[in-house]
């Protein structure tokens, strides 16, 4: 089954220029017709007059070099600008590899006219010169026009401008293929503003002089001079045009916020009419209007079906008795629509379907919504449509003649959210979707998935990867993404060993089984202040069995690069210190992460959002919250770097309060994926870690859900706000676990007696068993 | 999209020359530009002929069937599709690739179908039949040209 069947993918794929045939048949298939004898007309042009079109193809392309090279000459001089135009890599088995049977040698004629500046040839070159300079029929420069100096260019433009003039013969060559130029308006236009300003007459003059030497290979063709002209002419004027202004969403409030429509699509879809009454029109012309209201309104042409019922408004629409809002305000209102798009749904998808047809686009809030829902409910489908048709948006796009048309991608700019909605709505098998499609969506923007991300439920491939979007690849995207703005937060699952109500035989819901990352590792250092010695050699006598500065240490590395490193790779040094009580564990975490082995690990080769949730794990022991955070976060990264980075989360009041000086920081929190992931034990032979069994169905975690039910009144639910006010609302779950499981509690024993062999076990809450 | 787009944008996204092959695959298409007007107005003329007589051939074959169930409604809702398909087959024919009839008519097709309670395997009954009426009309050469698409609508429906 093909990925997008049921057409809910969010990816849009826009038409990006056109050629002679398909701008036909998208017209032909807007309106639902067969050819026009004049459009079969043009397209048997347009194949007849194809092989002469290949023929300048191929000759273009194989002179391409020359007609560079001409060009560049035409607009720099003082060495030879050929030698920085790079040739695209050769690439072997694909379709544009070519290998020719007399490679070498030709490989080695070109090199070597590279090599040597232009005209190096004396004869040949000479008369070439000659040729050129005397031929009377090429464009004359420009008064003033100076060429530009190699030496001086710099080497980097050079090869940037050797590489645009070489671009645009390509497209060229492409536009002359396709029998039509809009691929290079589509690309050139706007083009001033990414090329220097100061080299646009060099530009022109070196576009002129390519079709000038284009032109050379086909002296006496008028056909061929035409169609190489066209192309180069159309290139000219729109590089001379001024950059399009940027087309957004029409509207300014916050319902209708809107992305940006690129010119290209914009220009792309230009082709499809707009139908639009005017009482002077044939006949077969005002056939076609309302063809096309009919097409909006019942999504189908309706006549050939139902004709009889709708003959009256119809004539009354021809004579100009009704004005095209008028009539498509009448069709809403008939028996017919209330047929097909009122009695067979739900009120919701009604509504969406209204604004389809009368907008000509999706719902686009929840705010919306409800205002076309009270109207609905006071008033019945008509009075809907009467909001519809008087409001001030249909006025603004349609007016009171043009027939509404879908508003969809390449027509205006497109909202950022609902985009799967949308374009379900607009598939011709919208009205087979019962279901309401925007009103589940905005429901699931209120609700806090555990793997919300923008760009579609289930599309945080790695949880680690959070703030970074990368599309899913052998995954279609689903079609209800997550709202998800600056203020949205993850909601995190605390993992801590107890959360201060001191009961010791509480579930907490990150604690993953056999994991030994949960007893708190506190070094009592009894040298460090001179004057308290007596009173910590009573801990010491107690913990240093526990935590030796050797364990203590040793769980600093495990933390900080989440393994044991290599005997060399530990500093040495710092361990002494930290040791013997000079420095705090603070200060010797501070020294671990600013050490070149931390830098190599997680920030060097990772890009910068993924090193701060690493780091921020590491050295803070839980996931970032969102977007806020990070962005100060990124603000650090840019103007201090990675080191003010580590200062700033060691120093913060976070890790001073849950850490303070002496505590081995340790993980207090995970993302549900990262739980689900964990929870898991072993990740499946696919390797993706949504096959396999849900988090639930894991025996550990359907032994605490029972008993979640068994024992409901002692479940309790606290809210915890982070320690600095604006991180918010952590949701901490825990429930009272009465019995301790005998199976899980002997394996974990067993894993952690295979691990530390020199240490007796504890349970997660300190008491020896 | 038509087979031209294709080729430019294969070419553009590694930055080359359209390639030799790809210029021959061009040309062919070029040459069998007339071949391929003819056959999308033989198919326009006769959407009316193919309709009718595949529907009659479609009831023969499979008598009990939602178009032939006396309501006139459905069988000119069936009919019309019908239709439908055969000119985004000539679509297809036309642009030299499937892309049009993917794009406008057979994404969800199945999906459509189900929700509207028509039996699928009848559709493709009359597919079928339409296809044979279509195949007809012409000379074994175009007739190449032609079936696949319909082959390609039957599949989407099966």
């Amino acid at each position: 089954m093909s990925s997008h069947t049921n057409g809910g993918s969010p990816i849009a794929y826009p038409q990006r220029y056109d050629t002679i045939p398909t701008a036909i048949l998208s017209q032909v298939e807007q309106q639902d017709r067969w050819l026009k004898s004049s459009e079969s007309k043009v397209l048997s042009n347009f194949f007849s007059s194809g092989a002469k079109r290949l023929e300048i193809v191929a000759t273009l392309t194989q002179n391409a070099n020359a007609i560079v090279s001409a060009a560049a000459d035409r607009i720099f001089h003082n060495g030879s600008p050929m030698v920085y135009l790079e040739q695209p890599p050769n690439r072997e088995n694909l379709p544009g590899y070519t290998v020719p049977p007399r490679k070498a040698a030709v490989r080695r004629q070109e090199t070597l006219k590279l090599q040597t500046p232009s005209y190096g040839n004396p004869l040949r070159g000479l008369s070439e010169f000659l040729k050129t300079q005397l031929s009377d029929d090429r464009d004359p420069l420009p008064g003033g026009f100076r060429s530009i100096n190699i030496a001086r260019y710099g080497s980097v433009r050079m090869k940037r401008s050797m590489r645009d003039l070489a671009w645009f013969l390509r497209y060229v060559t492409y536009a002359i293929a396709s029998g039509d130029s809009s691929i290079l308006i589509v690309n050139v236009q706007g083009l001033r503003g990414v090329i220097p300003e100061d080299v646009t007459e060099a530009t022109v003059v070196s576009m002129r002089e390519m079709r000038w030497r284009s032109l050379q290979y086909f002296k006496k063709d008028a056909e061929a001079i035409a169609i190489i002209q066209e192309p180069f002419d159309a290139m000219i004027t729109a590089y001379l045009a001024e950059k399009p202004p940027i087309r957004l969403r029409q509207g300014i409030s916050n319902d209708q916020q809107g992305l940006v429509l690129p010119e290209s699509y914009a220009i792309a879809a230009s082709v499809r009419p707009k139908f639009v009454m005017k009482p002077h029109l044939a006949e077969t012309e005002k056939q076609a209007v309302i063809k096309a209201a009919y097409r909006q309104v019942f999504e189908r042409d309706v006549t050939r079906e139902y004709g009889v019922s709708l003959a009256e408004l119809e004539s009354k629409f021809r004579s100009g008795e009704f004005s095209t809002k008028e009539f498509i305000r009448q069709l809403g209102k008939s028996r017919l629509y209330r047929d097909l798009f009122y009695a067979p749904f739900v009120i919701s998808r009604v509504i969406e379907l209204a604004t389809r047809h009368f907008l000509g686009r999706g719902l686009s809030s929840p705010e919306e919504f409800q205002g076309y829902f009270e109207v609905i409910s006071k008033g019945g489908l008509p009075a809907l449509l009467d909001t519809l048709v008087d409001s001030q948006e249909y006025s603004d796009y349609f007016g009171e003649e043009t027939v509404p048309y879908l508003r969809g991608l390449g027509l205006e700019a497109q909202e950022c959210r609902n985009w799967g909605a949308q374009f379900n709505l607009f598939k011709f098998s919208a009205p087979v979707h019962k279901v309401p499609q925007f009103v589940t969506l905005f429901g699931e923007y209120q609700k806090p998935l555990p793997n919300q991300h923008p760009y579609g439920a289930g599309n945080d491939p790695l949880e680690i990867q959070f703030g970074a979007i990368f599309p899913h690849k052998d995954r279609d995207s689903d079609d209800h993404p997550a709202f998800f703005d600056r203020d949205s937060r993850r909601i995190l699952i605390s993992c801590e060993p107890s959360n201060g109500n001191g009961s010791h035989n509480e579930v907490t819901w990150g604690k993953v089984p056999g994991s030994l990352e949960h007893r708190i590792l506190r070094l009592n250092s009894p040298v460090r202040s001179g004057g308290s010695g007596e009173k910590s050699s009573q801990g010491v006598s107690v913990n240093l069995l526990r935590y030796s500065p050797d364990a203590v240490v040793l769980g600093v590395y495990r933390q900080i690069f989440g393994r044991e490193v290599f005997t060399d790779q530990r500093l040495t040094m710092t361990e002494v210190k930290v040791k013997s009580g000079e420095i705090t564990v603070r200060e010797f975490i501070r020294q671990l992460a600013k050490s070149p082995l931390f830098r190599g690990m997680y920030w060097d080769s990772l890009y910068v959002t993924k090193a701060i949730e690493y780091i921020h794990r590491r050295l803070l022991g839980r996931p970032t919250y969102g977007r806020q955070e990070m962005g100060r976060y990124y603000d650090l990264c840019a103007r201090q770097g990675f080191y003010a980075l580590i200062d700033a989360i060691i120093d913060s009041s976070e890790y001073i309060e849950t850490f303070g000086e002496d505590t081995v920081p340790y993980e207090r929190y995970v993302t549900p994926r990262g739980l689900e992931m964990r929870v898991r034990g072993h990740v499946n032979g696919s390797g993706n870690p949504l096959d396999g069994d849900r988090v639930y169905e894991g025996t550990w975690m359907k032994a605490a859900l029972q008993r979640v039910n068994l024992d409901r009144r002692n479940a309790q639910l606290s809210f915890h706000n982070g320690k600095s006010g604006t991180l918010g609302v952590r949701v901490l779950e825990t429930i009272d676990q009465h019995l301790v499981q005998p199976n899980s509690h002997g394996a974990e024993q067993a894993a952690y007696a295979e691990a530390n062999p020199s240490e007796p076990y504890q349970t997660e809450t300190g008491v020896p068993s | 999209m038509s087979l031209v787009t294709e080729l430019i944008l294969n070419a553009d996204s590694e930055a080359r020359y359209p390639a030799p092959k790809e210029i021959r695959i061009f040309q062919d298409f070029l040459k069998t530009g007339e071949q391929r007007i003819r056959i999308a107005q033989t198919l326009a003329e006769n959407e009316q002929r193919i309709v009718q007589n595949g529907s009659a051939r479609f009831w023969e074959r499979c008598p009990v069937t939602p178009s032939n169930s006396g309501n006139p409604r459905k069988t000119a809702s069936c009919q019309r599709d019908q239709g439908w398909y055969i000119r985004l087959v000539a679509y297809s024919v036309l642009a030299g690739s499937e892309k049009p009839l993917a794009e406008i008519g057979t994404l969800g097709i199945k999906e459509m179908y189900n929700s509207l309670e028509i039996p699928l395997r009848n559709l493709v009954e009359a597919m079928r039949c339409i296809k044979d009426e279509a195949v007809s009309l012409f000379s074994a050469e175009d007739a190449t040209e032609v079936a696949p698409y319909f082959d390609y609508i039957i599949r989407a429906l099966s």
